[in-house]
């Protein structure tokens, strides 16, 4: 296996003098790590890295959210072996763009106590961009769950789960966000739901996915009336989610539903359920 | 007509001024770090006023749909003030990296003291090594020795006159100024400085070459829309609409694009407006309809 700093480097072999340049200074004088830094999009380009799913190390990323400067600011920490509290100050004193390089680079960096610090800062904000950087399109937060980091518990990950939906990105960029599901995090998507659904608001798209996997009162009946919902998706949400929960006794609502769904991906994941 | 203010604090200006500027056509501003009104008494201070320039006041103003940068740098008043002055120069390095830092500024004279001119002497430096141009604030009492002594500095440094703007300019500095090569700039106040019917005396006397207008709007008696205020009064006094457009929108892009951290071609376009976000958990945009702006 390929450390993924050699990787990275090859995809942007160009930027490597201008790398090693920085990494030699930084060396020589660490507080130049906060001085490179903003610079990477300017020297190392914003266009897009690309190239789809990639395993780099332990790490599942998605290279086609990633551009340039994310890359070069990994390898850069990598190379010169940012400490934790390097890692925040980047953060703590970034812009929106040096933060959003930070934390797409944590997939890559070592798991540490500053990944925990900074997944716990990113919970706390609304920033699209900055929880797509940290969480989305590559598996680091179910590694990070199951390293069970100090300082970052259950209820930290369950959160920033609730934040994605709270933000209605879709689960399929967290990959393998199925091993996260727990009734905790049940409880907490469905109470959003129904707040949702009490002030006429949009309810996260995923919600019945995440639920049926660890079902709580009330979650049969939220499934169910999704079958009924008149978004596409909401329907195919809780077929799917039907089709999960794997129960005998609710193969009729299946069966009763596929001859009137529309959709032919929704009929037939209906018709799977009722065998 | 599309206009770039480039002198307001917007730290000091409410979301309605947002709104009524963008509305009246001022897509992007220039902030200028400055002094607060009153003294910090230590760097921390400092350092959260520089990441809210980078950061929430960014935020803020792309709610507007308005492009947002700044300058950073050790304003005059607290270059006088030992709490402080040293520690700022020791953080700016990192500040001036930043992408939407397209200068170093206001720095300058005040109250024309030694230590203002020793900080003013090594911001220039600064600005050199990061390859930045440089917004210059003007003296307010004895305006006129405060600018020539500023000229000699900005000649000391080495720094280019064309990489130079010396702001809060009057009918008495611009004859100084226009023949150095640096770029000139007059604060536009409801009272104070310079007025309209002023400016278009100047602009009708002198022409726009290297002439910006700005509000320098902040939390005192000001007004945040001066520079649309101005170009209504000039258009109104024969001054070609290509003239006034050089004035409120390329000159202050040209100045600025000497940071090479700036696009024109970007600045045509609203920023980015995406008002389901909130910074940092700030519930700021509570009871905002996202769909309305």
């Amino acid at each position: 296996m390929n450390a993924p700093i050699d990787l990275l480097r090859a995809r942007i072999s160009d930027a490597a003098p201008w790398i090693s340049d920085q990494d030699a200074q930084i060396r020589v004088d660490r507080r130049h790590l906060a001085v490179a830094f903003p610079q990477l999009p300017r020297k190392v380009s914003r266009s897009q890295l690309g190239s789809g799913v990639t395993a780099l190390g332990p790490a599942q990323c998605d290279l086609d959210g990633w551009r340039r400067c994310d890359a070069a600011a990994a390898i850069l920490l990598l190379q010169c072996k940012a400490t934790d509290a390097e890692l925040v100050d980047l953060y703590a004193h970034g812009d929106l763009e040096e933060r959003a390089m930070l934390l797409r680079s944590l997939a890559v960096l070592p798991l540490s106590a500053g990944t925990a610090s900074l997944l716990l800062e990113v919970q706390r904000t609304n920033m699209v961009l900055h929880l797509e950087a940290a969480i989305c399109d590559s598996d680091l937060l179910v590694r990070v769950a199951e390293a069970k980091l100090t300082g970052f518990g259950q209820n930290d990950v369950d959160r920033l789960m609730l934040k994605l939906a709270f933000l209605d990105l879709p689960l399929k960029r967290v990959f393998s966000a199925q091993r996260l599901a727990n009734v905790e995090l049940s409880r907490m998507l469905s109470d959003l739901a129904t707040e949702r659904e009490a002030a006429g608001r949009p309810v996260w798209r995923d919600t019945d996915r995440m639920l049926a996997l660890a079902p709580v009162p009330g979650t049969i009946a939220r499934i169910l009336g999704g079958l009924e919902h008149g978004d596409d998706g909401r329907r195919l949400a809780a077929a799917e989610a039907l089709l999960l929960l794997a129960r005998p006794e609710l193969r009729v609502f299946a069966a009763e539903r596929a001859p009137r769904e529309p959709r032919p991906e929704i009929r037939a994941l209906l018709q799977r359920v009722h065998g | 007509m599309l206009i770039f203010e480039p002198h307001i604090h917007m730290y000091s200006r409410i979301t309605d001024d947002y709104e009524r500027m963008a509305l009246a056509g001022i897509r992007a501003v220039l902030e200028p770090a400055f002094w607060l009104g009153q003294n910090r008494t230590n760097v921390g201070s400092f350092v959260d006023y520089f990441d809210t320039l980078i950061g929430w006041e960014r935020f803020r103003s792309q709610q507007f749909g308005i492009h947002h940068f700044c300058t950073m740098g050790l304003n005059p008043r607290e270059a006088n003030d030992d709490r402080v002055n040293q520690a700022v120069m020791e953080i700016l390095p990192r500040y001036l990296e930043k992408d939407s830092v397209l200068g170093v500024g206001e720095i300058g004279l005040d109250d024309q003291t030694p230590k203002e001119e020793k900080f003013l002497s090594l911001q220039l430096a600064l600005a050199k090594k990061h390859d930045l141009p440089v917004l210059i604030h003007t003296p307010h009492r004895d305006k006129k020795k405060g600018f020539l002594r500023c000229i000699d500095l900005v000649k000391e440094s080495g720094v280019p006159m064309h990489r130079v703007l010396l702001d809060h300019g009057n009918e008495e500095t611009i004859k100084i100024t226009r023949e150095t090569g640096c770029w000139q700039g007059f604060s536009i106040y409801p009272n104070t400085k310079m007025d309209p019917h002023r400016m278009v005396q100047i602009v009708l006397e002198y022409g726009v070459e290297r002439v910006i207008v700005n509000s320098a709007a902040d939390w005192g008696v000001s007004d945040p829309l001066m520079v649309p205020r101005t170009a209504t009064k000039l258009e109104q006094a024969g001054v070609p609409r290509a003239r006034i457009e050089e004035l409120v929108w390329k000159n202050p892009i040209g100045f600025f694009a000497q940071s090479g951290r700036i696009d024109e071609s970007a600045l045509q376009r609203p920023a980015n407006s995406n008002l389901r976000e909130t910074f940092e958990g700030n519930s700021v945009l509570r009871g905002q309809d996202p769909d309305r702006v």
